[in-house]
């Protein structure tokens, strides 16, 4: 019962924290070999990171409708990274595949998922939403189609708000 | 010792608004009632839950995680602090105290990760722990430019052995390894060199690597490591130990190839912390992606192909080929051909075809086939109702094996879903005579951003399953589970 009871606690204290993921400066490497860092790449008021895999089937879905959101708000200081996580059994895969989906948005590769893990996701794809002081604003998982409609929408109330 | 960790971390949690702000963190639970349904005995009630928590400020970072596991059995139970680390990050220079994850080049020499999500269970032991294999020692990278230069030491975790274990016979391997590469008009070139101390004495690696465009539309990588403590350097007969991994990527427009190839000799390493690619394609589909070929680094040669075309009507077509011979005395080759056709119906409805042919000696499956379709059925604007259907027939010496998977589902949003399962097999490895039944439902509802809930009842099948390019045994499962993901 004591045992339970502690981990209740976490339950909730996991519910009661504040939100403040913040993403810090990363380095890692595109699909050409370049370093590329987080501070080089983000955009001016918003950054959107999406992690995926080549294996996941809802990820390959959302890459065209990223692409779509990507041209749209470039110009309005809105970026997008794609943070393949991609293990060595299949990364070989990740360039031919970005490139025959035609990915716009720069794709950097985090074999290790190092990344992934300091932000504590957990699922993919996972969509994070950055504003320009590096604070985590906004988070979604999955990728249904319709879900473009829902990111978008959240794009845009977070430029008002600027 | 226990209620100090717990104390500290709680303190830390509701300490002040100020210290929260600067807090991140996780925890899942995940409860069951249920058995092995091959297993004498009544079901019963465990629990298993991982808190993580970091305080981050500036460059560093600070945190632990606390695991436990409750059941009614004594044994199988523990509270311990499964990782504690202190990170520092600038854009010249990375340090890692703690438990950390690294990898080296493809992961020939050493390959650490974490499975985000995946519970593992042993049924030797019954205990549960989270599915990871991190180094317990300290790293330092450093960059400049194109040049990287990488140090580590650390031991490695024995993941098959649950927490109840104590920690020193979980890692009973030390490696120290450096690394270094540089980068040059695209081109990187990199070497490493390791040394491995454990009970059967300190052993010699090194390892080089290259890759990089020798076309815009032509990209390769090449990584040979090489035991050079026990070998020579030019040895690569049978009784020396060695790998090789090579890849050519080719891409024209919306076409993409890959093509990579294997060699691996006598080359599990240490307690097994290294994990050469498999070049073994990891399927979604329930019955390929049980049906893995596991690699083998002692003894293993082979490619793969794989090519796709993703057409202007946003349907695509993925062909794989796949090769591995093992020689233990006895030569048996896998083989596997896939093939797979997604599109849309109408613009509104996706739809996936998958066709599968295998041979694989090692499993005792002769002539394997699979095939199946995956349909999603948009209902207006945010709501979808999904089905599958997969079936896989073999001959397993000399009786007709079969397996079926049928799901439905439906989709509401990203927030709500909810699904049936069945499965049906004949399979003598599984169902000693006639055939098995197995039938289950789920329900995930993501309250916000930072919660889920997911709920399943009823029979799941077990057996190997791959995630993340990691493969591993699930057990199976009668009864109820019901997990709790949460962030902040």
């Amino acid at each position: 019962m004591k045992t339970v009871m502690i981990i209740l606690s976490f339950v909730l204290i996991s519910g009661y924290g504040a939100n403040a993921q913040q993403v810090r400066n990363f380095v890692l490497n595109d699909l050409q070999n370049k370093s590329r860092s987080f501070d080089e790449l983000k955009g001016e008021k918003l950054t959107l990171l999406d992690f995926w895999a080549s294996w996941c089937k809802p990820c390959n879905k959302a890459i065209p409708e990223l692409n779509k959101l990507y041209s749209k708000f470039q110009g309005k200081g809105v970026n997008l990274i794609g943070i393949n996580c991609d293990g060595p059994r299949s990364v070989a895969k990740v360039a031919p595949l970005s490139k025959s989906l035609q990915i716009e948005y720069p794709v950097l590769l985090d074999m290790n998922a190092e990344l992934m893990n300091d932000l504590n996701l957990s699922a993919y794809p996972t969509l994070l939403m950055v504003n320009s002081s590096g604070k985590v604003v906004w988070i979604h998982e999955g990728y249904v189609p319709g879900d473009e409609m829902v990111i978008q929408k959240e794009i845009e109330k977070q430029l008002s708000k600027l | 010792m226990n209620r100090k960790i717990l104390f500290l971390l709680l303190s830390l949690s509701v300490f002040s608004p100020e210290l929260r702000a600067q807090l991140s963190g996780q925890n899942l639970m995940e409860y069951q009632y249920g058995r092995l349904p091959d297993e004498p005995g009544s079901s019963f009630s465990t629990i298993y839950d991982r808190f993580l928590l970091d305080y981050s400020l500036k460059g560093f970072k600070a945190g632990g995680t606390l695991e436990q596991f409750y059941s009614p059995f004594e044994t199988r139970n523990y509270t311990r602090l499964a990782q504690y680390r202190l990170h520092f990050n600038s854009k010249p220079l990375e340090l890692k105290i703690g438990h950390f994850y690294e990898t080296i080049g493809r992961g020939l020499m050493l390959r650490s990760y974490e499975i985000p999500g995946a519970i593992l269970e042993d049924k030797s032991y019954r205990s549960r722990q989270y599915f990871h294999r991190d180094l317990l020692g300290f790293t330092a990278k450093f960059r400049h430019k194109g040049f990287t230069a990488k140090m580590l030491y650390g031991k490695p975790l024995i993941n098959v052995l649950p927490p109840t274990f104590k920690e020193k016979d979980r890692r009973l391997d030390r490696i120290a390894a450096v690394q270094a590469d540089y980068s040059i008009k695209g081109q990187l070139l990199g070497a490493a060199m390791m040394q491995l101390d454990n009970a059967s004495g300190k052993s010699w690696f090194a390892m080089t690597n290259a890759s990089g465009n020798i076309f815009p539309y032509l990209a390769y990588y090449t990584e040979l490591v090489k035991n050079t403590g026990e070998f020579a350097i030019t040895d690569f007969s049978s009784a020396a130990s060695f790998a090789f991994y090579g890849n050519l990527n080719l891409s024209f427009d919306q076409f993409g190839l890959s093509a990579e190839y294997k060699n691996y000799n006598n080359f599990l390493l240490g307690s097994g912390f290294n994990e050469p690619p498999a070049l073994v394609r990891e399927h979604s589909y329930k019955v390929l992606n049980r049906s893995t070929h596991v690699l083998q680094p002692q003894n293993e040669k082979g490619f793969q192909f794989e090519g796709f075309i993703n057409f202007t009507d946003e349907s695509a077509l993925t062909l794989n080929y796949t090769r591995a011979v093992n020689d233990f005395g006895r030569k048996s080759v896998f083989q596997e051909y896939f093939a797979e056709y997604s599109f849309s119906l109408k613009e509104k409805h996706d739809l996936k075809l998958f066709a599968d042919w295998a041979q694989d000696p090692f499993k005792l499956e002769k002539d394997r086939l699979s095939s199946g379709f995956y349909a999603d059925w948009k209902l207006g604007n945010t709501t979808s109702i999904n089905t599958s259907y997969e079936f896989q027939t073999f001959n397993r010496s000399g009786n007709a094996a079969q397996n079926q998977v049928f799901s439905a589902g439906v989709s509401i949003k990203s927030k709500f879903s909810g699904y049936v399962i069945t499965e049906w097999s004949n399979d003598p490895v599984i169902v000693e005579k006639g055939s098995k039944f197995w039938l289950g439902a789920g329900l995930k509802y993501k309250m916000n951003s930072r919660h889920s809930l997911q709920f399943f009842a009823g029979e799941r099948r077990g057996g190997p399953a791959c995630n993340s390019g990691v493969c591993y045994e699930v057990l199976d499962f009668k009864g109820v589970e019901l997990r709790l993901s949460s962030r902040f």
